[in-house]
């Protein structure tokens, strides 16, 4: 019994939070009923515990009646238009005609920036403590060189600039990967990412960091075989609803060329 | 002799109001209502109300923000364009097409539901237009200029920079009123109309 009382009042306390924190229409709270029944339990009250919830309860109830004036005052107030209306109107209409709607009811605050007295003393001291340009460029060994051109194809031979945009070497990669794990749905993590040159190699595993990341392909650790299998997926997975976790794996030369030696 | 002292005082006044409502000298730009009274003197209200009618010559005007319903000390008064900027200039101003679209989803939402909304619900409103990545930079950057404000629950309100800058009652009448295929004879209507009530004007 007592279990239930509690319960009772936890729910009250709970449903006049929801009213306060989501919105609901507080009209949907029967007010009256749950103030009888918190009336009928208050005399078997004893504990300090039930008391609180009882006082907590009263003090959402009241909550309540103060959102439902509120509501009204809303609802009677020019502002007050059908929320599932408002709703449908932004559902429907493309952006272009959303940012028009903005800018005719739009009216932007005229304002100048100015220094304010305590900006002019911090400037000032500012400029006090600053060492000349001399003081600040002495030990600086510099040499000038003047500016040139360079060609699209040189920096990316350069490696500075790649020659294809990330997301499409990303999604070669991904196709890569599903073809070389063909009908099983998975191959060995070094099987994949091993290549002729050790450079090629890390950037494959660069990629396929990529890959796993942001939910293209999984990775299934066997630590008594030793083992890492990557398994490409057939559309990206929403990684919101899945635990992740992080797999750092080490690249080193001597690994890769042990590999490579193994064939 | 009087009388052009008089004239002369009421210049400076002008003028110093000007410089308050003008002039950023806090953290918001505006000046409350204490402080112009401090500077302007017990009938500043007149002093605004000559300088909303010079403000009107330059397609500006002086609008009160009141934080409750009542008129206090700290309402505050801002400069602010008479008439909308089109879309066009809008974008001149900084503001991206998906930028403008996403305050009024925002907003409008946050309005039709008694002027707060959850953060999540709206960011899942926005989710069905825009990318993901985008919406939660460009809400945080709406929460720092002031167009939303967030409480410890996560809840949305409108912010003082959209009180002020943004007629949500044309926002809103515009919104309904708007046709989902856009129609080249809609212009220029009737955003003006509706928003005297809060400008010196009234």
């Amino acid at each position: 019994m007592p279990g239930e009382r509690q319960e009772l009042m936890l729910r009250i306390i709970d449903l006049c939070d929801m009213v306060r924190k989501r919105g609901i229409d507080p009209f949907d709270v029967e007010v009256r009923e749950f103030f009888d029944r918190l009336r009928e339990l208050l005399p078997n009250l004893k504990k300090h515990e039930e008391l609180y919830l009882d006082i907590q309860a009263v003090l959402g109830l009241a909550d309540v009646v103060f959102q439902q004036g509120e509501w009204i005052k809303h609802k009677s107030s020019m502002l007050y238009l059908d929320p599932l209306l408002i709703m449908l109107k932004l559902h429907a209409l493309p952006a272009r005609e959303l940012a028009d709607v903005f800018a005719r009811s739009w009216h932007p605050i005229v304002q100048l920036e100015t220094l304010s007295p305590h900006g002019i003393a911090e400037a000032k001291q500012y400029w006090t403590n600053l060492p000349s340009l001399e003081e600040r460029w002495r030990g600086l060994d510099t040499t000038e060189v003047f500016t040139g051109e360079i060609a699209r194809r040189e920096l990316a031979r350069m490696g500075i600039l790649s020659e294809e945009d990330f997301a499409a070497v990303l999604d070669r990669t991904w196709r890569d990967l599903k073809e070389a794990a063909g009908e099983r749905g998975e191959i060995s993590y070094w099987d994949f990412i091993h290549v002729r040159s050790f450079e090629k190699t890390v950037e494959r595993a660069w990629l396929v960091s990529f890959l796993v990341s942001y939910g293209y392909a999984t990775l299934e650790l066997k630590p008594l075989e030793e083992e890492i299998l990557l398994k490409p997926l057939p559309k990206p997975r929403e990684l919101e609803r899945v635990a992740t976790f992080s797999v750092p794996i080490a690249i080193s030369r001597d690994e890769w060329l042990r590999r490579r030696k193994g064939g | 002799m009087a009388e052009e002292k008089d004239i002369v005082e009421l210049r400076e006044k002008l003028a110093r109001a000007a410089q308050l409502l003008l002039y950023k000298h806090h953290m918001q730009p505006g000046a409350k209502a204490w402080e112009l009274k401090r500077a302007l003197g017990r009938d500043y209200e007149q002093i605004l109300k000559l300088l909303n009618a010079e403000f009107d010559k330059l397609g500006l005007q002086v609008k009160r923000v009141s934080e409750g319903e009542a008129s206090s000390d700290s309402d505050r008064y801002y400069a602010t364009l008479r008439g909308h900027p089109r879309v066009t200039e809008a974008r001149t101003f900084g503001w991206r097409i998906d930028d403008m679209a996403m305050l009024t989803v925002a907003l409008a939402h946050i309005l039709s539901k008694q002027g707060k909304a959850p953060l999540k619900e709206v960011e899942r409103m926005l989710e069905e237009k825009f990318p993901r990545w985008r919406i939660e930079s460009t809400l945080d950057r709406f929460i720092r200029r002031g167009y939303l404000s967030e409480d410890d629950e996560g809840l949305l309100y409108v912010g003082w920079r959209a009180r002020a800058e943004i007629d949500q009652r044309t926002l809103l009448g515009l919104l309904l009123g708007k046709e989902e295929k856009p129609s080249e004879a809609e212009a220029e209507p009737k955003v003006e109309t509706a928003k005297v009530e809060e400008t010196q004007e009234d």
